[in-house]
């Protein structure tokens, strides 16, 4: 339902991104959701005259995406803010909180990600 | 020269709510800030995944007490998008008019603040002395003061009856004689505007690149305000952004005063256009799909990502703040200030540290 969203690849993200700051565009934020599985799905909005442009990544977990705070440096708190809590490797951050933007020491690692639980029965090897 | 670090916050007089700088100066000025942020996360993103839709109403209304009304009407919305749900006229009115009381006292919230942070104490308590009006009506119409819990999916849960509206008219009208009285204090005042006039000055390029919401971007020149797209009643009630081009602490208080008296305006018009009807739709069964919404806070736009997946839970659920948004202009703005100006360019901005870190 979300309309104007463009998926994009890692490697064509930074040159979407330019050419959305290049034609005035404001960078809204970004939107980091874990699809229960092993990718992980990054949009980031942009707004026009109240119209937004959306551009979606999708990612394995684990994979090292560029930063746009070179280009948008308003992006600094939100991809500190994903890096952290869905532990996705945002690479060349203007200001990198080292993973202590919201969380402090001992807190859990990427909370944000969707745990896999096993449960296992007594007397079964969980190994197994 | 050398550099020294002062760390300001994240306990300090003038903040209402914890954020930590790292101020790097020369002598007297910021050469640089750093924020740090953390220290009231809660994690009420993560919490909305667990919760049922339903129940996610309540929650996102104590992100922030302040604008808890808007982040509520916000995710309304985007539910009663995903499920196709037709909001009576009447809730559309019902929901301009608490939003725009809770506009009302968050800025003079902000008002009073902004004086007690210049040292002017009794404009502080006038301020807070007339915003308690605002609350008392709260208190009258929705049956509480701060989280006033009046959105739900597919309308409001509350009525105002027309008694109540007619007195809610009465203390807007009251309202606005107060800050009639206020205004020029805050305006005219040779101390205020010697702490005001030319501090703190985003341009509206700046305002643009860093992507600023708000009064803030309104002071700097940008014609913003997501009102004029008409969500709710707005797209059937007169209501224009207010926009100053100085770009600095005055031109943001100015804004902010006058976006008062237009609230009062948008509720007077809110009440006498007011239909009749149910209050809310009836809806069936679980929200499926993906939906952004966005609602124009006191502080600025707020942005709502859904994405549910037809069960009781949401996939996720994503709020950008307008605070979260202006950090970025706050760090334009600090570099190049007097320590001393340092309180009021951070308030100038309305932070909102509870809505920021969710």
């Amino acid at each position: 339902m979300i309309e104007n969203v463009k998926e994009i690849t890692v490697q064509e993200l930074l040159g979407e991104v330019q050419k959305l700051h290049y034609d005035g565009y404001r960078l809204v934020t970004a939107t980091c959701v874990d699809n229960n599985n092993d990718t992980l799905d990054i949009y980031y909005h942009f707004d026009m005259d109240y119209k937004l442009t959306n551009l979606k990544l999708t990612i394995p977990k684990g994979t090292a995406v560029p930063s746009i705070s070179k280009i948008f440096f308003c992006a600094l708190l939100v991809e500190n803010e994903i890096k952290e809590l869905f532990g996705v490797n945002i690479e060349n951050l203007v200001v990198d909180f080292g993973g202590h933007l919201l969380l402090s020491d001992g807190a859990p690692d990427n909370p944000m990600l969707r745990q896999q639980i096993t449960i296992v029965k007594k007397g079964e090897d969980k190994n197994a | 020269m050398p550099k020294t670090v002062i760390p300001f916050g994240p306990q300090h007089p003038v903040l209402p709510e914890p954020l930590h700088l790292k101020l790097v100066m020369e002598d007297e000025k910021v050469v640089e800030a750093v924020p740090a942020i953390g220290y009231v996360h809660r994690g009420l993103e993560k919490l909305t995944e667990l919760k049922e839709f339903t129940q996610n109403v309540f929650v996102v209304e104590r992100i922030c007490g302040i604008c808890s009304c808007m982040h509520a009407q916000a995710y309304c919305q985007g539910i009663e998008t995903l499920m196709d749900i037709q909001v009576p006229d009447r809730a559309r009115y019902l929901r301009v008019i608490w939003a725009e009381l809770h506009r009302i006292h968050s800025h003079l919230l902000w008002l009073g603040l902004l004086a007690d942070a210049f040292g002017f104490e009794s404009l502080f308590m006038q301020a807070w002395r007339d915003r308690e009006k605002i609350m008392d009506i709260m208190e009258e119409t929705a049956g509480s003061r701060v989280i006033i819990s009046v959105n739900t999916i597919g309308g409001t849960r509350r009525d105002i009856s027309p008694e109540l509206l007619t007195k809610t008219k009465v203390v807007i009208d009251d309202v606005k004689q107060d800050i009639q009285r206020l205004e020029p204090v805050f305006l005219n005042d040779y101390t205020v505007k010697h702490r005001l006039v030319g501090v703190g000055v985003l341009s509206e390029k700046d305002a643009r690149r860093l992507g600023t919401v708000g009064p803030m971007a309104r002071a700097s020149g940008i014609v913003t305000d997501f009102r004029t797209t008409g969500y709710a009643a707005y797209g059937e009630l007169e209501v224009e952004p207010i926009v100053m081009t100085d770009g600095d602490s005055y031109a943001r208080t100015v804004v902010r005063i006058k976006e008062v008296y237009q609230s009062i305006d948008l509720i007077r018009q809110a009440i006498d256009k007011l239909p009749a009807g149910e209050i809310a739709a009836p809806f069936k069964g679980f929200p499926t799909g993906e939906v952004i919404s966005r609602v124009e806070q006191p502080r600025g736009e707020v942005l709502y990502y859904l994405r549910a997946n037809g069960t009781k839970n949401l996939e996720r659920m994503r709020v950008r703040t307008p605070t979260f948004a202006n950090i970025p202009a706050l760090l334009k703005i600090l570099p190049g200030s007097e320590l001393a100006n340092v309180p009021i360019l951070i308030l100038t901005i309305d932070p909102c540290i509870s809505c920021t870190e969710r």
